[in-house]
């Protein structure tokens, strides 16, 4: 009898969290692929035409663009970025003066809206209030470059709003640099390895996983990455900065929502691609956690 | 030789600290000073600090830009969504926690496996069920919609803290003749309470920044966020750059209040879970 009651108690706690799962993530998630093979407006029945929406996507120069930024983005998120993140938590890991500061302000660009930060950099590269261009024309006055509506500077531009910023992947690998216990640094102090070698053949391995983790979040970020385009170059010039999200938006906009679903479909495929390269690669699976 | 390598390393750290501090805070400082200063100063002398602290840009901004509906908007859906997202995140997380049942390492799977679908794919899902609903253009639709925002987050924080209360303490209750709920809302809920002030600012946070659904679901002024006036600056604000500089500095001061006061939780659970609040 008491034990028939907690059963009931039990889901009963868990109904509005399954609730919320089956509307906002499993229907839409089952919709997304089986529509991405239809041509639909919303109003009327969805009519299946095979890959169709694949094929027209792929045909077309703002998605291809779209999938090339996505390859430098993704490529300079894993190396520059990642590694950014990596020489700044070796950093704090030696605890210079400073480090909780640096750590904590650190953190400050990835709490506040990232299309407040999208703006803040707008206004940053402004040709005509900007600080930068201000700067730049103390020493060449004639200097006059709009840097988010000029091509090729503004797919810099759109990747210098996020390239500094990694401070998940710092407090990652930070956290698992503390974990690496002591006394295996001593033992190799002992043994004569030099810093530098301590760091390349203990600490490195042992943050594999952390590493791992920090490319795959920041590779996904930048195929999720919608607000730093689309409040600075909506895309442009032509598609310089194209990305799949803001195909995403306009098919949805022009009522092509088998279109809009195929991007999805291609966006949620490529995130778990990354998954899988990244483990594969980082052999993650198989390094137990200390 | 060992010293010229020990002072290389040491201007190496701190270069690489300085030049860290100085991309993060710099742009925000520069924001905010901007939005003491006239057009005048913000054109013509881009470095000069402010001469006064004048708030009437603040003021005018609240007034006649509409930014005291915005700032209630978010605040409002913010808080809200936040609040019942807890409520359902924090009974979930309990039964998850406590009891062996029948689908309980399915529905934790399935829970935190939402942690992997980026949140923009679902746009035209989503959009289509607020038009169904007709709940287009209002707060609601935003609350719903942020409701499953911090689902795997907020699950992983209140499983963890509520792991943390003995087994004793609810057999005890129970032979005491405390019922389910009681022993719940009792015992457990005031014990976890620091897990739950995480997981709630982390998705306050979450919410409160949140762009890209309230750019889809919503168009009018009145259900405006914070977040989105950021999309109608040009439009609204033209060339008064100093009441624009001042409109982004209310859109970002609140997260870095929130954040500071409660950094160590977030950096935290951030370094634990590696993932964005």
């Amino acid at each position: 009898m008491r034990n028939r009651k907690t059963k009931l108690w039990i889901y009963l706690f868990l109904l509005p969290a399954i609730i919320i799962f089956l509307v906002f993530f499993l229907v839409p998630i089952i919709t997304i692929f089986i529509t991405s093979f239809t041509k639909w407006d919303g109003f009327n029945s969805p009519i299946f035409v095979g890959f169709k929406n694949f094929i027209n996507l792929f045909g077309k120069a703002e998605f291809l663009i779209s999938l090339k930024n996505l390859l430098y983005w993704s490529l300079i998120a894993a190396f520059l970025h990642v590694g950014y993140g990596a020489i700044v938590a070796f950093i704090l890991y030696r605890k210079p003066f400073g480090w909780r500061f640096t750590r904590s302000v650190f953190m400050i660009p990835n709490v506040i809206a990232v299309a407040a930060w999208a703006m803040i950099y707008r206004f940053f590269f402004n040709n005509d209030f900007g600080f930068l261009n201000n700067l730049i024309r103390i020493f060449n006055p004639e200097f006059n470059i709009p840097w988010f509506y000029n091509s090729p500077y503004a797919f810099w531009a759109v990747t210098l709003t996020w390239l500094f910023y990694s401070v998940f992947v710092t407090l990652v690998i930070l956290t698992d640099l503390m974990a690496i216990p002591d006394e295996i640094h001593e033992a190799a102090r002992i043994d004569g390895a030099s810093a530098l070698r301590i760091t390349f053949k203990i600490d490195l391995p042992m943050i594999k996983n952390a590493i791992g983790t920090g490319i795959i979040l920041s590779i996904t970020s930048r195929i999720a990455m919608f607000e730093a385009i689309a409040l600075t170059t909506r895309g442009g010039p032509g598609d310089d900065t194209m990305n799949i999200p803001l195909i995403l938006v306009s098919s949805i906009t022009d009522m092509k929502y088998g279109v809009a679903n195929a991007a999805s479909v291609i966006m949620i495929i490529l995130g778990i691609l990354t998954l899988i390269i990244v483990e594969l690669i980082f052999k993650m699976r198989k390094v137990e956690k200390f | 030789m060992n010293l010229i390598k020990k002072i290389l390393s040491k201007v190496f750290i701190y270069t690489v600290m300085l030049f860290t501090v100085t991309v993060s805070l710099f742009p925000i400082i520069w924001v905010v000073s901007s939005s003491f200063k006239t057009n005048g100063q913000i054109l013509t002398q881009p470095f000069g600090l402010p001469t006064a602290l004048d708030f009437s840009p603040y003021v005018k901004v609240f007034t006649q830009y509409n930014f005291t509906v915005y700032t209630l908007n978010s605040l409002f859906i913010a808080v809200v969504a936040t609040l019942f997202a807890l409520m359902i995140y924090a009974l979930a997380a309990y039964v998850l926690a406590k009891f062996n049942f029948k689908g309980k390492s399915l529905f934790f799977i399935l829970f935190t496996l939402t942690l992997l679908v980026p949140g923009h794919t679902k746009a035209q899902p989503i959009f289509s069920l607020i038009l169904n609903l007709n709940l287009y253009d209002t707060r609601l639709a935003l609350i719903l919609v942020y409701l499953s925002n911090g689902m795997a987050l907020s699950i992983f924080i209140l499983k963890a803290a509520y792991q943390t209360v003995p087994k004793e303490m609810s057999e005890a209750a129970l032979i005491d003749g405390a019922s389910f709920w009681q022993i719940f809302s009792r015992i457990h809920v005031p014990l976890v309470k620091s897990g739950l002030v995480t997981a709630g600012i982390l998705m306050f946070l979450g919410n409160w920044n949140e762009y890209f659904y309230a750019m889809l679901l919503t168009s009018s002024k009145a259900t405006r966020t914070l977040p989105l006036a950021l999309g109608f600056f040009t439009e609204t604000f033209s060339y008064n750059y100093t009441e624009m500089f001042a409109a982004l500095t209310i859109v970002i001061i609140p997260s870095i209040i929130i954040y500071t006061l409660a950094q160590e939780q977030i950096q935290k659970s951030v370094a634990s879970s590696g993932v964005k609040g």
